[in-house]
């Protein structure tokens, strides 16, 4: 086969300015690799939940009674819209697990019908048999926290009773895939789980017969839940239920929700950033380089080649190069989005993990990619070609250097070295802004990528060093009158017990609602307390209601402005209360009173959940065992276990995610520096070789192109990090769920090691630039013309 | 002439290329020496080994074997630090297409060598031994060929070197033009008492000059001196 001389040419090019293409093919790998990742790891698990959900029958509405009879279920499933119903018994219980000095809690589980809902996927052993009183299935992750096997046995403490159960089967299942333990903040699977159990044990262990605690319901395709909710919440209220909620507020699905939605941001804003940026350094960068074949244009032109030959053959030049960073970032992207894809599938225990591809994503990846390093090519091969073959081959006129004000230069004593930079940057603004907009735009993306580190760790440090400073909080199985405080503090270890009240409600204004726990304090409580936006204690009002900042947004409420409050336990009184003060509170929707305004409001006594607890740390096992022996202990959350949850499940999502970014964002930034440099050598480097000639040290002549590199590179900071910034908060704005609220926090910190990595790059370039400023060819210098 | 110094001597100078496996010899064995201030035109045809000589005398080229004494040392044994001094402080460049700095003013653009000389003259000095005095304040872009090519000259001078090499200075530019290029060479070579070395095809500019070599094959195959200097306007192109 005879490879046409133009085809040659364009691989030898190709191979004579190798580390360039290799620089831009790298820059467009990253920013076609980050759009593959994200939406490919994004779409991957949604698809996933999509099909869990589906295959397992994953409920619609969910609802907990105190005890309602199983007849009511007829009625229930006569509500229009609603295609099946199940009634099931779920209580918590104390299981007794050697070992573990806090108490952990597990949840109890009537199991599904045959065809019911929120079906099981066993991943060992069998189901129970369906009479048998004993026998049990686990939760996968709290069977693997604790080394429980199919036959061993875990005992339970289920209504005061111990029983030993024998474990048939570990599970899994859809409506727990996040599986928060009640009151925590972050699942911990060592210290929450789940047991399945077939409905007669329960019956019996809870004296349940014939009735139910919990329904789960699935609707018709496209039924407005709302009002099946309302329907229900009717039926169920004079058994102590009326809170139904949707899939929105079901606990598992909202915090998997909330995951995917930080995902999905992150997908959203960040890669097409990316890309975008790749694309404008490529186009400006084969725009310089086809500049610099001028020459040859000319010369082509002049032995006969018609100017869409040429142009064809620049064409195939920078395509070669795209087509390589597009395959490569595809490679990369496909890759990495597949290994993150099954970090979070292992993440959110799911059975499977279905990974399509979405050919839109490739070819919008691919044709961005391409249409940007072809409008570059062809921006520059147009005014070339638009000269005669002659001109095109001399020499282009010096660049006129009049006009623009050089003189404002003269005044300023400099060496002359110093004057070429100067006059240089100054005379072709359009280069140098693209130039500096390129190495921003590098320091953009890595601000941009890092600032949410500072960020968490500022939501730790105001939730749990300023606001929840209690080292356990004791939730008791029912409401206790205010004198189990008293009995608290006699507990061994305890320091200073502080009661709380919690009542779920809804609060309503016009058509928002939202259903929250409100939680009632003494007004002077000191280990748990509510903080103003400018982190300081508020204190508790008479009779208002503190509303966190995502609540009162949520609600379009303002302090000063009234809510509904309706209360969905007790005595489910309806009351209107002013809302007194707004709260920062970064996770979950915050509604807080004074104990006894709670207690007027709710019309009950004086009652209590539980406690928020100090510690004394040498006696905090004697303080485990006790409570884990006392029966009022419902569950115990221990805030340092909740922090290190929190770090810890961070660090596997956001973290993940972010330092993929983060490496992809330097590749980046090396790229576009060590284009710049090495094209602003091409261009300068006659100039720089006469310098050479005339008796300038190498150390001089390259300082006059580092000195530019410098230049546009410390120009490039101060607004990499305006944009940076930009971008940060559009990526909060995404972030923002009802679970979760980031803080953006942008320390000095951040913008410090963005600048750091674009400099690092620039240093390296800059070196490799060194190399070539050694190597410069003299004699050619007085050969060649320009 | 006689009494005068020998400011620079090449021995035995050789330089070989390998160009694939050919080898070319571009130069042979050339011995040369030029007094202090002594104007030599250099005549000879492409490829004839001219260029490699002045650029092994200026120290931007390499000889393969030979001496170069400069001041009593050989500086083709100079490293590259030691060849850049040499430049620096000795050696003024003037070449074909001028190789001003397009961003500096034609008094800048001098002043570019004058910083870094250890014993220059005023840039405005060094502009006015060319005749371009009103012309300070002008960009590359403002001057014409000629002008650009007297402020290179100017550029060349600025230092006060020794020797002054000049490949080809009115190659790119028309008889009148080249005239005013060759008169301020001549009033540079009278001023700075420079050695002045001019790279030519034109053979017609030989009779300006005090000597002149020609160059055949990479050897000097012939030597004339002139008994009388005619000037640059008295020259036939």
């Amino acid at each position: 086969m005879v490879i046409p001389p133009l085809r040659r040419k364009a691989l030898r090019d190709l191979r004579r300015l190798w580390a360039q293409a290799l620089a831009i093919g790298l820059v467009l790998a990253a920013g076609v690799a980050t759009l593959i990742l994200g939406n490919g790891a994004h779409r991957a698990l949604s698809d996933t939940r999509d099909r869990y959900y589906a295959d397992y029958r994953f409920a619609d509405l969910f609802s907990d009674v105190v005890r309602a009879p199983l007849a009511l279920v007829d009625d229930i499933r006569a509500i229009d819209g609603v295609i099946q119903v199940e009634p099931r018994i779920v209580k918590l219980a104390r299981p007794e697990i050697a070992g573990l000095a806090e108490p952990a809690s597990v949840l109890l589980v009537s199991l599904p019908a045959q065809l019911g809902l929120n079906q099981l996927h066993l991943r060992k052993g069998r189901l129970p048999q369906p009479g048998t009183a004993n026998e049990a299935v686990v939760s996968q992750d709290f069977a693997t926290a604790h080394g429980l096997q199919t036959g061993t046995r875990l005992t339970v403490v289920m209504n005061g009773k111990r029983r030993a159960l024998s474990i048939t089967g570990i599970a899994l299942s859809p409506e727990f895939i996040y599986a928060l333990g009640p009151g925590e903040m972050m699942p911990d699977a060592r210290r929450f789980g789940v047991v399945w159990l077939p409905r007669p044990a329960l019956e019996q262990a809870f004296d349940l017969k014939g009735t139910f605690s919990n329904l789960v319901l699935r609707l018709a395709p496209g039924m407005p839940e709302q009002r099946v909710i309302a329907a229900l919440d009717r039926i169920t209220a004079p058994f102590g239920g009326g809170g139904a909620t949707g899939r929105g507020d079901q606990l598992s699905h909202a915090f998997l929700d909330a995951e995917l939605k930080q995902l999905g941001a992150m997908v959203k804003v960040l890669p097409p950033i990316f890309l975008l940026v790749a694309a404008m350094l490529v186009h400006m960068t084969l725009s310089r380089l086809i500049t610099l074949e001028r020459e040859q244009i000319g010369l082509l032109k002049a032995i006969g080649y018609t100017p869409r030959q040429i142009a064809g053959h620049y064409l195939e030049f920078v395509l070669l190069i795209a087509a390589g960073g597009i395959l490569v970032g595809f490679a990369a992207g496909a890759w990495l989005g597949a290994g993150l894809a099954q970090l979070y599938a292992r993440f959110f225990s799911f059975p499977f993990l279905v990974f399509g591809t979405d050919p839109r994503v490739y070819g919008l990846a691919a044709l961005v990619t391409a249409l940007a390093a072809t409008a570059g090519a062809l921006q520059s091969l147009r005014s070339v070609l638009a000269l005669p073959p002659a001109v095109a081959m001399a020499p282009p006129a010096p660049a006129d250097y009049r006009g623009r004000r050089p003189g404002v230069f003269r005044a300023i004593p400099m060496r002359q070295t110093g004057r070429m930079v100067a006059r240089h940057l100054w005379h072709w603004p359009i280069r140098t802004a693209s130039s500096v907009l390129g190495m921003a735009m590098a320091v953009a993306i890595l601000v941009a990528s890092l600032w949410s580190f500072g960020s968490i760790d500022h939501m730790i440090h105001v939730t749990f060093g300023l606001a929840e400073r209690q080292d356990a909080k004791m939730v008791f199985t029912t409401p206790e009158p205010m004198r189990a405080v008293a009995d608290l503090r006699h507990m061994p270890g305890v320091m200073v017990a502080e009661p709380f009240r919690i009542i779920p409600a809804k609060l309503v204004n016009g058509p928002r609602s939202k259903r929250v726990a409100v939680e009632g304090r003494p007004a002077d409580a000191r280990l748990s307390r509510v903080l103003s936006p400018d982190l300081r204690p508020m204190p508790m009002p008479d009779t208002g209601l503190i509303l966190s900042e995502a609540l009162a947004e949520a609600l379009a409420l303002r302090s000063g402005d009234r809510v509904e409050v309706r209360f969905l336990d007790g005595r489910r009184s309806v009351v209107n209360l002013p809302v007194s003060g707004i709260s920062v509170g970064f996770m979950g929707l915050g509604a807080t009173m004074e104990l006894s305004a709670l207690s007027r409001a709710a019309g009950e006594g004086a009652l209590i959940s539980g406690a928020n607890l100090m510690l004394d740390a040498t006696a905090a096992p004697d303080f485990f065992a006790a409570a884990a022996a006392a029966p009022k202990t419902g569950f115990l959350n221990v805030t340092d276990l909740t922090v290190s949850r929190f770090r810890a499940t961070l660090a596997e999502n956001i973290t993940l995610m972010i330092t993929v970014y983060v490496t992809l964002a330097a590749i980046i930034a090396m790229g576009v520096v060590y284009n710049f440099s090495r094209i602003a050598l091409s261009e300068q480097g006659r100039e720089l070789a006469s310098l050479r000639v005339l008796g300038f040290t190498r150390t001089e002549v390259a300082s006059v192109i580092l000195l530019e590199l410098a230049v546009v590179v410390l120009l490039a900071q101060p607004l990499g990090w305006l944009i940076g910034h930009g971008i940060g908060l559009a990526m909060v704005a995404a972030f923002s769920s009802d679970l979760y609220r980031v803080p953006f926090v942008m320390g000095r910190e951040v913008y410090a090691t963005a600048s750091l990595i674009v400099l690092g790059a620039a240093v390296l370039s800059a070196l490799a630039i060194r190399g070539r400023i050694d190597r410069l060819d003299l004699i050619a210098v007085l050969k060649t013309r320009e | 002439m006689s009494h005068a110094t020998t400011v620079i001597e090449a021995r035995g100078l050789t330089k070989t290329y390998r160009n694939g496996a050919a080898e070319v010899r571009a130069l042979q064995d050339v011995d040369f020496a030029a007094q202090q201030g002594e104007f030599v035109v250099v005549l000879g045809p492409s490829g004839s080994g001219k260029s490699t000589f002045l650029n092994i005398l200026g120290g931007i080229d390499r000889a393969t074997s030979g001496a170069v004494l400069f001041a009593g040392q050989d500086i083709t044994t100079f490293n590259e630090q030691a060849l850049t001094r040499y430049r620096r402080d000795h050696v003024g460049f003037v070449f074909q297409f001028y190789n001003l700095v397009p961003s500096l003013t034609a008094l800048e653009n001098v002043a570019l060598v004058t910083e870094i000389a250890a014993n220059p003259m005023r840039p405005e000095e060094a502009l006015d031994i060319v005749g371009l005095s009103a012309r300070h304040g002008h960009f590359p872009a403002q001057l014409s060929g000629g002008e650009q090519q007297r402020v290179a000259i100017a550029r060349a001078i600025a230092k006060r070197p020794d020797l002054l090499f000049c490949d080809e200075p009115t190659g790119a530019l028309d008889s009148a033009t080249g005239v005013l290029v060759l008169e301020a060479l001549v009033e540079a070579n009278r001023s700075t008492g420079a050695t002045t070395l001019i790279i030519t095809h034109n053979a017609g500019i030989q009779q300006i000059a005090d000597r002149t070599l020609r160059f055949a094959d990479g050897r000097i195959v012939d030597e004339l001196r002139n008994a009388t200097r005619k000037r640059p306007d008295q020259v036939s192109w």
